[in-house]
């Protein structure tokens, strides 16, 4: 067999299936968007931008949730990160028990969203939560809020579940990053006087940039396309108050049987995909070549 | 007795700099367990110990709450089990037949195809999901287990092939010529070397898609309707705001379902990491 046939052989098949997956299914939406495709038995006529135009002229519910999704992933990530990486500072420092802790950081990861948002409602529940009957016992019962319940709260406590559930991510890359720092390093600031403090200040965190750009690609593409937490939780409401693209995509294609409506929306996402990403994979090919 | 003091003076700095750290780090633990530990503590609350609230110790448990929710779930947990199993299987497979071609047999256009291909994972779901929807429904495998399967081992192909490609790449190349010299061909090779050698390989990426698939709700919440073949995430979601289940069989159904990866982090928790650093670091 040639080895051109060869080639053919081991990369079709993956090549196939995403070809069609991903790369087939969206151009199929990006038809889909143009149509005014709405139930099931029809197929819809070409209208053109229209559904475009409306989402981004008209819509308020649209731009309600596009300024949700930012603020979650602005919230998410600005915890997630400095969490992140202060545990892992903390765990760097090598006391005993290091083991366990680690372990109790990372365990939420194995949760489904699913799970974590079942148990975070009932946490965030104003009358039989977790939280407020922890206030109650610690006698802070006066701190007691509505939570999911009130729609100026109910995004924040989807940020602090997602943070819950995804920080130990964070956690683990940077721990990896610094244990990673040659021994020499450290050795050389030690020896030029610097304290533990100064040293992770000056030497060890500075250089954990490639840590950094890789928890925030993975932080910015999951909050784009983060779902079950929140349609489990609150169902993007009260009201419209933590509608997020990914919830709005959904009860409009397949609530309201919108469907070339809400493949502009799915649109709209998969060019904010490519947005996060680029910039991302261009750098790993330039180092790549160099 | 200068030095003598200043030594003890540093003990006792010392010690006091770790009990800060061990604070710092027990608050940490705090956070991600209390919820887990209301959790527990409430799925096993009789019916009566539940008006005393979530928090406070369970005095007598009710291991039966456990059952209640079981027999609510045995059909999904079954179905998820099959999903998961069969498309980790798959898409494990043809991860690394195609990581191996990518880092074995390099031709022209092969790192921009690799790249197209890797591009996969980073799109988000919501651009595809309609004509997803239509093209199971179509080929007759709407509310299925092979719809699901075919899905998640599409949607697979791109990590799996990631993770194999780097896992290849540490294997030296002189390996592979030295086969070729022999006379064996790429796939020859393949099986005869690389896959034998690839177990680790294996192991990383079967846990990674494992703990994915079996978490996964999207798919499973479109591509299927009623517990013939839905998917335990889905069932667990239709569990929560139904009165159905009061919030002890509920607590206790969502830790069920979290169980099989929670036992896969504990006990593989080395090779969990190892999947989330290659996925993401080296991609």
């Amino acid at each position: 067999m040639s080895k051109r046939v060869q080639i053919l052989l081991f990369i079709l098949p993956g090549l196939i299936l995403v070809g069609l997956f991903v790369y087939g299914f969206t151009a199929w939406t990006f038809q889909v968007s143009l149509t005014n495709w709405r139930d099931v038995g029809s197929t819809g006529d070409f209208v053109g931008l229209d559904n475009y135009i409306r989402l981004f002229s008209r819509d308020r519910v649209f731009k309600t949730s596009l300024v949700n999704t930012l603020k979650l992933t602005l919230v998410f990530i600005g915890v997630t990160i400095p969490l992140g990486l202060f545990l892992a500072v903390l765990l760097d420092l090598n006391l005993k028990g290091k083991q366990i802790f680690r372990l109790i950081f990372l365990l939420p990861l194995s949760f489904s969203f699913v799970a974590s948002a079942s148990m975070w409602t009932w946490m965030f529940s104003p009358q039989i939560g977790s939280i407020n009957a922890l206030l109650r016992a610690i006698g802070l019962g006066s701190l007691a809020q509505p939570w999911i319940t009130s729609d100026k709260q109910a995004l924040f406590c989807i940020a602090i579940a997602y943070v819950w559930q995804f920080s130990g991510f964070s956690t683990l890359v940077y721990y990896a990053g610094i244990s990673g720092v040659a021994p020499e390093i450290t050795e050389a600031a030690k020896i030029d006087g610097a304290s533990t403090f100064q040293r992770y200040i000056r030497v060890i965190i500075p250089m954990q940039r490639p840590a950094t750009l890789t928890v925030l690609m993975i932080l910015l593409m999951y909050s784009l396309r983060v779902f079950d937490l929140v349609w489990l939780m609150t169902g993007g409401g009260p009201g419209s108050s933590t509608e997020i693209l990914s919830t709005f995509m959904f009860r409009t294609a397949f609530n309201r049987n919108r469907f070339g409506y809400g493949a502009a929306v799915g649109i709209v996402m998969f060019v904010i995909s490519i947005l996060i990403v680029i910039p991302f994979f261009a750098k790993l090919r330039r180092s790549e070549y160099e | 007795m200068n030095r003598k003091t200043s030594k003890s003076f540093s003990r006792t700095r010392d010690i006091t700099k770790k009990s800060v750290i061990y604070l710092l780090l027990t608050i940490a633990a705090f956070f991600y367990l209390f919820p887990i530990y209301t959790a527990v503590n409430t799925s096993l609350k009789s019916n009566e110990e539940l008006a005393y609230g979530p928090v406070s110790f369970v005095k007598s448990p009710e291991f039966s709450n456990y059952l209640k929710a079981f027999s609510e779930i045995d059909r999904p947990i079954w179905n998820s089990f099959v999903i998961t199993m069969v498309a980790t299987a798959i898409s494990s497979a043809l991860g690394a037949w195609g990581g191996f071609g990518y880092s074995k047999l390099k031709f022209r256009g092969s790192s921009i195809l690799f790249l197209i291909l890797v591009l996969g994972f980073y799109i988000a779901p919501q651009s595809i999901l309609i004509p997803l929807l239509r093209f199971i429904g179509s080929i007759g495998l709407y509310n299925s287990y092979w719809g699901l399967i075919l899905t998640h081992t599409a949607y697979g192909i791109p990590i799996t092939t990631l993770l194999f490609r780097n896992y290849f790449e540490s294997l030296p190349t002189e390996v592979v010529d030295s086969a070729r010299i022999d006379g064996c061909s790429y796939i020859g090779t393949f099986f005869k070397i690389a896959l034998p050698l690839s177990l680790p390989g294996f192991a990383v990426v079967s846990i990674f898609q494992f703990t994915n698939i079996w978490n996964e709700f999207l798919f499973g919440l479109i591509l299927t309707r009623g517990a013939d073949s839905q998917p335990l995430t889905v069932a667990i979601g239709n569990l929560k705001g139904t009165t159905v289940a009061s919030w002890n069989i509920q607590m206790a159904g969502m830790l069920i379902s979290v169980l099989p990866v929670l036992v896969v982090y504990i006990f593989f928790l080395k090779l969990i990491v190892k999947g989330l650093l290659m996925g993401s670091v080296k991609g």
